[in-house]
Order: C-alpha cells, then sequence, then structure tokens
C-alpha cells in the first residue's frame, strides 16, 4: 500500500512538472516528501543575483487513513486536488454530508471520477469518518 | 490540533493540510499587534501554487473594460506610482470553523487563521486610473498564479475574486509588495498581494497577476456559490432553515468584531494574590476597536481594559488589565469588544454552513491555586 502510494506522489510531482513549464514567469507546484525538518531552511544552491526569486518545495505530510476497502480510490482520485489530509483534517460528519462532500468534488468541482469508484469512495468515508465510527 | 511544521521562509506552524498549503499561526504569536511574515498563517486554495517567480517576466496585467491595458512589472509600481501603507488585519473566513455546532466541513481553523501586517504597496485606484476604465464597467476581479488540477473552466482550476466597483472598500484597497517592511514571503502572495482592509482575505489574492475590470457581475464559482454568507442578521441560520431552502445568501464582506486573551493561556496555574497581566487583542471590520472589557466571572462582571497604540481603525489594537486573584478555585475569564459602529461581541453561537463570521465571545478557563 505504501509502494503504491508513493508511486502515485511521484507520478503526481512529475505531472506538476510538466504543468509548471507552461508558464514562463512562475515555477508552480514543487512538493517533496522529504522534509526539511528544521526552523529555517537553507537558501536553493542555485540562487544568483537574477531576478527570479525561489523557495524550496514544500513538504507532504501524507495523512493515515483508514485500512480498508475503498482507501486505493480515495489515495488516487482524492489526491489529483488536494491531499488526504483534507479528509483526516474533517471533524466526524454524518453519513449524508460524506455523501454531499463527495458528489461536490465530482459535480462541482469537477472531479472525474467514475461512478463505480464514486460510490466505493463515499462508502469508506461513511465507514471510518462519522460520529459513530470515527476512530481518532 | 495538527503537529508544528516548517516550509520555506516559515517559523513552525500549526499543520491544517500540506498540499495545498494551510498552516495556521500559535495563540503566542497575537501578543504584539503586528503578526511576524514568519508566523503569518497560510492558506491556499489550489495545490499548484507558485515555488518562484521571474520578475524579468512576471508582469501585473490590467486587463477588461479599460482604454488602455497595462502590463506593469514590479519595478514599475514600486517606482512609477505612490506608495501608500495601511496596518490591515487578514482574516480567513473560515477562522474559529471548529467552533461551530454542528460542525461543518472545511478548514478546521482554531482562532489563528488570521494575522496583522503593515501593508505598504499601490492604490487599487491609481492603478485603475491609470488603465482608464471605460463606461459600463461594474466589477473588478482578481486573479493571482495558483491554479488546481481540475479541468480548465471548473471552480478546481481557477480562484477569482471580484468587488464591486461602487464599494467603498476599493478606495482603502492595495496592491501590496510589501509586508511589514519586506517582501511577503512566497505563501503568502510574493510579489504582489491585494490588501482588502476589513474585508475577510477571501478577496486579499496573493501572486495577483491579474486586475480585470467586468462590464457585468462575475458569476464564478468563487463569487456565486462559494464564500457566501446567510442574508440574515448575523450571518446565522440553522441546519433546520437551510434544509427548507430558506436561506438567502450574499458574499462574505466585512469582518465582525472579535477580541482575544492570550496571555496567560491557560497551560499553567497561576498563584492567588499576585497580580497577573491579563493580555490580547480585538479588532473589527467596523470601524476599529473602542472599548475592550474583561470578566473574571464568567460575564457577571466586566471591567475596562486599557487598550494599546492605535495602529488605525483596520489593525489590530493590543489591550491590557492587571488582575489579583484574590481566592484560589477555577476562573472563567471573558473578553468582549465593542467597535467604532457600536456593535458589542455577543455571546451567541453563530452557524452558518460555510463555518464563517464565528466571533462569539471567548473564554479561557484559568486555574488559581493557594499561596500558602
Amino acid at each position: 500500500m505504501t509502494s503504491l502510494k508513493g508511486f502515485a506522489l511521484i507520478t503526481a510531482i512529475c505531472a506538476f512538472f510538466a504543468s509548471a513549464a507552461l508558464y514562463a514567469q512562475f515555477n508552480a507546484g514543487f512538493y517533496t516528501l522529504q522534509g526539511p525538518g528544521s526552523i529555517r531552511q537553507t537558501m536553493p544552491s542555485a540562487a544568483t543575483a537574477s531576478a527570479s526569486y525561489h523557495v524550496a518545495a514544500y513538504t507532504l505530510y501524507p495523512a493515515m487513513l483508514a485500512a480498508d476497502d475503498g482507501e486505493q480510490e480515495v489515495a488516487s482520485y482524492c489526491n489529483t486536488c488536494h491531499s488526504t489530509r483534507y479528509i483526516t483534517m474533517q471533524p466526524p460528519l454524518p453519513a449524508d454530508t460524506w455523501t454531499a462532500e463527495v458528489n461536490k468534488m465530482v459535480k462541482t468541482y469537477g472531479a472525474s471520477i467514475p461512478d463505480d469508484a464514486t460510490q466505493k469512495i463515499i462508502h469508506y468515508l461513511q465507514s471510518h469518518y462519522t460520529p459513530e465510527n470515527r476512530k481518532k | 490540533m495538527g503537529p508544528l511544521v516548517t516550509e520555506p521562509q516559515k517559523s513552525p506552524l500549526i499543520l491544517l493540510t500540506d498540499r495545498p498549503v494551510q498552516l495556521e499561526t500559535p495563540r503566542h504569536y497575537f501578543l504584539n499587534a503586528f503578526t511576524p511574515n514568519d508566523a503569518f498563517y497560510v492558506r491556499w486554495h489550489l495545490e499548484t501554487l507558485p515555488n518562484s517567480v521571474d520578475l524579468k517576466e512576471w508582469r501585473l496585467h490590467v486587463e477588461g473594460n479599460v482604454g488602455k491595458p497595462l502590463t506593469l512589472a514590479l519595478d514599475s509600481l514600486v517606482t512609477k506610482f505612490k506608495a501608500s501603507s495601511t496596518a490591515a488585519v487578514n482574516q480567513c473566513s473560515g477562522n474559529s470553523r471548529s467552533r461551530l455546532q454542528p460542525r461543518v466541513p472545511g478548514g478546521q481553523w482554531g482562532n489563528g487563521a488570521m494575522g496583522n501586517a503593515l501593508w505598504t504597496g499601490v492604490k487599487l485606484r491609481e492603478i485603475l486610473d491609470a488603465a482608464d476604465l471605460k463606461t459600463g464597467s461594474v466589477q473588478v476581479q482578481f486573479e493571482g498564479l495558483d491554479r488546481g488540477k481540475g479541468p480548465e473552466g471548473s471552480a478546481s482550476n481557477r480562484f477569482m475574486k471580484s468587488l464591486d466597483l461602487t464599494d467603498p472598500v476599493l478606495d482603502e484597497t492595495l496592491v501590496a509588495y510589501s509586508m511589514n517592511g519586506e517582501p511577503l514571503p512566497m505563501l503568502n502572495g510574493f510579489p504582489v498581494r491585494l490588501v482588502v482592509p476589513g474585508y475577510f482575505a477571501t478577496y486579499w489574492v496573493k501572486s495577483l497577476s491579474w486586475i480585470r475590470v467586468l462590464d457585468k457581475p462575475d458569476d464564478n464559482f468563487w463569487m456565486k456559490t462559494a464564500y457566501r454568507i446567510p442574508d440574515t442578521s448575523g450571518g446565522s441560520t440553522t441546519p433546520d432553515d437551510l434544509k427548507a431552502g430558506k436561506v438567502k445568501t450574499v458574499p462574505i464582506a466585512k469582518m465582525p468584531v472579535r477580541s482575544f486573551l492570550i496571555s496567560p493561556d491557560g497551560s499553567t496555574k497561576i498563584p492567588s494574590g499576585l497580580p497577573v497581566r491579563l493580555r490580547g487583542i480585538a479588532f473589527s471590520g467596523y470601524g476599529g476597536i473602542t472599548r475592550v472589557e474583561v470578566s473574571v466571572d464568567d460575564g457577571a462582571g466586566w471591567r475596562t481594559a486599557h487598550l494599546g497604540g492605535d495602529e488605525g481603525k483596520f489593525s489590530f489594537r493590543t489591550w491590557e488589565l492587571s488582575w489579583i486573584p484574590q481566592r484560589p478555585g477555577r476562573y472563567e475569564v471573558a473578553i468582549r469588544a465593542t467597535d467604532g459602529e457600536s456593535h458589542t461581541q455577543k455571546d451567541e453561537m453563530v452557524w452558518n454552513p460555510g463555518g464563517y463570521l464565528w466571533n462569539r465571545i471567548e473564554r479561557q478557563e484559568i486555574m488559581v491555586g493557594a499561596a500558602e
């Protein structure tokens, strides 16, 4: 599972580079799993007196998702637009709120998730993240 | 509460989410009127947010319903326009969302999705005047460099906010290139961000790169659907009224009055008979702070606190009051502020589905111990 997630993230990071190349004036969307772990980060080694201003990649802090059927769909589809910390950050939410949230992602935000995966994701969230069953 | 994490140009802040980045400022930073740049909270909507900006290429575009479209380099903003400075609070619309009952989905902020800075930049009106607005202009739209992974044309691809051209706040609005006398951190919107004094931060577009003058109202998702509040007094409603379809909404705008006790924070016991400095901040989008009151008996009696220096009506105002707890026991300290338009904080719940506008009177439990 961990290696699968790692693969998904590397794929995502490659995609960030591709989209970043579209813009000459800035680079965007660089994230890394290797957190700096220090209070002050050093200046990137490529820093020069040019007009280009860089910061290091932003740090990913992968969330611990409940291990169950549907976790893989969550990890691949939800992760496209946002990390799964968006799920673990939420308070326990009623089952119908989770249905509404996932439908909002598809209908309002345009997430392209096949119907069967959408149902699996809703079922997974309702099985682990409601007031009745949320572990922590 | 999330762990403390470090991101570029930032001191350890409370992690809400890592991608896109959302970080909360820890409580102790609010002892001062100005929030340091490295401790200032962070909230992005879209995950492809800038890591670098090349100022040789970067331009602020002023386009749309204008006679003279502009493309301004940072250097032009600094040298060709007059500089203006304003101390102003930037507060996320969802600050304190975790306090609502019943809980609502969204970023589960404590009280730290806010900060105050001295912003320096160019008055938006000067830039609009230079672009020569055409007749029939109704709104002005703002967009930054951030993009999302959602399909083009969808809310998860671009983030845009608009203000009415008749809104008086436009006369106060800045395109800011300096924050507390320093360049903006990348995560707070380098090279320039919009500063809309008194308004919630949803309008303070970061890495601002497009200013578009519109000849009809903006109907993009971030105006038409998101960041809207019930059109009721105080912006509150109930889950039942919402379900019944009774709730009309309007775009969120000004920040209601709030006040906070920052120290002591309840983490340590205080000996009775010794003076304690109760200290904190207050602010309002409605004409600044005129009074802060403190109760040490859960709201039964109130004493007026001393206000700190006045940094302007959009700034944090510090307050302080000396207190000598005479008897050991558990104390409920409550804080309430009154603003320039005579609104006083109430001891009432705030609820709306977006989790916005929370401004209930804050309370802090403080344990006082025996001194002998």
